[in-house]
């Protein structure tokens, strides 16, 4: 079985917005694959460029509301890839990254990669359902 | 109790000899409920030579590999869970997702692209992850 999740609110339809040819997240096999996750007003899908701290921020605010449309939650995180423009940036992540994923936190690799319209962090996650 | 995990054999030499000559990678290995398919680049399915062009060019035959291997593993490319699109720069990315659009049935599966530095001077890089055939218990 293989079930698509739907955005939960119109800006986080890339696909909408931007032409990418995704779904926001796949729910198959107890897991919920999701779309790498970037920063955009999830009610508009205007991209919201910031520092990489106001970025992760947008970005782990509509990873909750994704992955909790999706019946799961951030407590439910298996793995992240975090990309990054740069790994001078790491330890700012971090700063970011414990304030949503707290106990328990999942398997994670981060690495530095260009990221579409010139974002400073992207990330993208599998969760339990 | 323990999980299948299986080799899957590519149906035509090209990825696979690639992979040989190259290292240690099978080009999928199915494990428990899915498929997981490694980062394949443009080549002849045939002989395993690198074929470069533009990124449309390239994102068309590795898709067109792709396809052959998950349907040698019993898999499909509407049982794609999850693609991860590497391309050399993301200026490119148009290029990719208009060929890309054209060989996933809807609704499309999970995606990410970012912007790498590939080995060989290669375009574009496509992993991905697909359901298995339902042959298990």
């Amino acid at each position: 079985m293989r079930e698509v999740i739907t955005a939960p609110l119109p800006g986080l339809d890339l696909r909408r917005h931007y032409g990418h040819f995704q779904s926001p997240a796949i729910r198959a096999g107890g897991l919920i694959f999701c779309s790498g996750m970037i920063p955009v007003d999830p009610h508009t899908g205007e991209r919201l460029h910031g520092t990489l701290t106001s970025e992760a921020h947008v970005i782990f605010g509509n990873l909750k509301l994704l992955l909790e449309a999706a019946g799961s939650s951030l407590d439910r995180l298996v793995q992240v890839h975090a990309l990054i423009y740069d790994s001078i940036e790491y330890d700012v992540l971090n700063r970011v990254y414990r304030q949503y994923v707290a106990n328990g936190p999942p398997a994670r690799t981060v690495w530095s990669a260009q990221i579409e319209a010139g974002f400073k962090v992207q990330l993208d996650v599998i969760a339990a359902a | 109790m323990s999980l299948l995990r299986a080799v899957i054999a590519p149906p035509l030499p090209g990825p696979g000899a690639k992979r040989a000559f190259n290292g240690q990678a099978s080009a999928a290995v199915r494990g428990g409920a899915f498929v997981f398919v490694s980062g394949l680049t443009s080549v002849d399915p045939a002989t395993g030579e690198a074929i470069r062009g533009t990124t449309a060019r390239e994102t068309q035959r590795v898709l067109e590999n792709l396809k052959l291997i998950l349907e040698a593993a019993g898999s499909s490319l509407a049982r794609v869970v999850k693609v991860n699109v590497l391309v050399h720069s993301m200026l490119e990315a148009p290029n990719m997702n208009e060929i890309y659009a054209r060989f996933f049935p809807e609704p499309p599966p999970a995606r990410t692209v970012c912007g790498a530095r590939l080995p060989h001077g290669a375009k574009v890089m496509i992993e991905c992850t697909a359901l298995a055939p339902d042959d298990q218990p």
